[in-house]
């Protein structure tokens, strides 16, 4: 994060350590490369150029239609994922916490987590048809386990130091689970959380290509069938960016809800 | 004395044995084995042995965090039968909250724990204030653990200790984790700290961990020697050494003499572990 330049340095030395000029310059290298194998490829269908990709780009969010796709597979994911958390943290903390609960509910887990969402797919295809409920459902299951299993496992790692020093000042079994287990698993939750968000963007898509009435992963379908490339490679930018930007929100989060957790290990 | 003196003594094994059994083979390891020993309000007295002595298990013990195989523990004549806020223990590793600040970690006790009952924001915040102060760690309330030396965690984890004004205070080597210099302004500041220029009544019971002969010797009123395999006392030292204690008092004649007593007691112990632990580096601890 902060490899801030060093004081004192010019400007420009400052702006090329900048992460926003290291990203520039490896995608600028990207679409270069990219290029040059559409040049040699010469077909507009398979591979177009990443400037037609760019124009294409710029027209679909200038008439509006991407936002509108985009709004509807944001609405979808925030939905299943908070969902998920909601699910996947209480049975979490249950499991961690309760070895009843483990013994009752971790061989369902451990049977169902290999399952890829996609593999519910078409199933839910039956069940629910196309429309909201197949992504909703399928991201849900998706986002469900990292956040349940990450729950589970920081709840079962807390520091036994730190519950016996709980102990020696005479607070109750409730306020070391309020006070001493739940914040302590917190930082492996929101890791949960981040390979949750990772996962309900790859399940969205998916989702979407087959299920779902509209969306970005709907978009690309319908632009594949009419053969419009530059198209499909726009929405996949946006599908790309907006994955990044969700991560880079709940690393913020994470930040900002566990300060401590820069220097743990060396913390205690 | 704010007891009469025929109440009897704060602390007292009866008796006691602890043994484990080694989860895989099944079989059974004494940690320790039937320890007598009667500890008077007030006093400071520290157990010192090489590594698997049964010292920590005792600590636990009178703790209440462990409960033994055989014997009792008791408190004031009432048998210890789990931990509670009348007998605090600070940890050699720290044991601090990591998500709580200097300021929350001291107040955890007051906070959440029964000591706290029936004092006011205002009144717990101020008590926090002043044991921040007692331990010198003022204008570090904010810092998270992390950001502190390892002789200031340890400062806020004597404050915690302090705050929350148990009747017995329980150190687990709580020094054992720093470097020689703070280990020796510590254990000052802990004397003074635990009252050692006031009134003898005012003092809490302290029992003190350690493999540190020195460090016995220059804290305590009684020292109680340990032996390992299995665990057992093996003496019980008087030191009478005047207080307050200072630099000064390291260079008494009596101060050597008696550290060289307990080294007797424990060398023979001290080189077979290590010669048995030798090619690995020497154990942990």
């Amino acid at each position: 994060m902060a490899q801030a330049a060093e004081i004192g340095a010019p400007p420009a030395r400052q702006w090329r350590q900048s992460t926003v000029f290291l990203y520039l310059r490896s995608l600028f290298a990207l679409a270069i490369i990219w290029s040059l194998i559409a040049l040699w490829v010469g077909n507009h269908v398979i591979l177009p150029q990443p400037t037609s990709v760019a124009y294409e780009l710029f027209r679909l969010v200038i008439s509006g239609e991407m936002l509108v796709h985009a709004a509807v597979s944001l609405w979808r994911l925030v939905l299943s994922y908070a969902l998920a958390a909601l699910i996947g943290i209480p049975l979490g903390l249950l499991m961690g916490l309760w070895p009843w609960a483990s013994d009752l509910l971790d061989p369902v887990v451990e049977i169902l987590r290999p399952i890829s969402g996609i593999a519910w797919i078409p199933l839910a295809l039956f069940i629910f048809g196309v429309g909201n409920e197949l992504p909703i459902f399928i991201i849900t299951y998706v986002a469900l386990f990292p956040f349940l299993l990450n729950t589970m496992a920081g709840v079962r790692t807390t520091d036994r130091t730190l519950i016996r020093a709980a102990r020696t000042m005479g607070v109750d079994q409730r306020t070391i689970i309020r006070h001493v287990m739940i914040p302590s698993a917190l930082p492996q939750i929101l890791t949960g959380a981040r390979i949750a968000g990772g996962a309900a963007w790859m399940s969205l898509v998916a989702a979407e290509l087959i299920g779902a009435p509209s969306g970005l992963g709907f978009a690309i379908e319908w632009y594949r069938q009419l053969l419009m490339t530059p198209k499909v490679i726009a929405v996949i930018v946006v599908i790309s960016l907006l994955g990044y930007l969700t991560d880079r929100l709940l690393r913020w989060l994470q930040r900002r809800l566990t300060p401590w957790s820069t220097g743990i290990g060396a913390g205690r | 004395m704010s007891h009469p003196a025929t109440t009897g003594p704060k602390l007292r094994l009866d008796a006691v044995r602890k043994t484990f059994t080694v989860p895989r083979s099944g079989a059974e390891v004494v940690a320790v084995e039937t320890a007598d020993l009667a500890i008077e309000a007030g006093e400071f007295l520290t157990i010192v042995g090489p590594s698997g002595c049964g010292k920590s298990t005792i600590l636990n013990m009178l703790a209440g965090l462990e409960l033994p195989t055989g014997g009792t523990v008791a408190m004031d004549g009432r048998k210890i039968t789990g931990p509670a806020a009348e007998r605090g223990m600070v940890f050699q590793d720290y044991a601090l909250f990591p998500w709580k600040t200097v300021f929350e970690n001291i107040e955890f006790g007051l906070r959440y724990g029964p000591h706290g009952k029936g004092l006011s924001t205002a009144e717990r915040r101020s008590r926090v204030a002043r044991c921040v102060e007692l331990v010198g760690l003022g204008g570090s309330e904010q810092k998270y653990p992390h950001e502190l030396s390892g002789g200031m965690r340890q400062r806020c984890g004597i404050a915690r200790l302090v705050a929350n004004e148990p009747d017995v205070l329980l150190m687990d080597e709580p020094f054992a984790a720093l470097d020689a210099q703070t280990r020796i302004i510590l254990q000052e500041e802990l004397l003074r700290i635990w009252g050692e220029t006031g009134d003898r009544a005012e003092r809490r019971t302290v029992v003190f961990i350690t493999h540190a002969i020195d460090e016995a010797v220059f804290l305590s009123d009684r020292v109680v020697v340990m032996s390992a395999h299995p665990g057992r006392i093996i003496e019980i030292l008087d030191v009478d050494l005047p207080r307050p204690r200072t630099d000064a008092t390291r260079t008494r004649p009596e101060f050597q003499a008696l550290s060289q007593t307990i080294w007797n007691l424990i060398r023979d112990e001290v080189y077979r572990a290590a010669t048995a632990a030798g090619s690995a580096g020497g154990a942990g601890d």
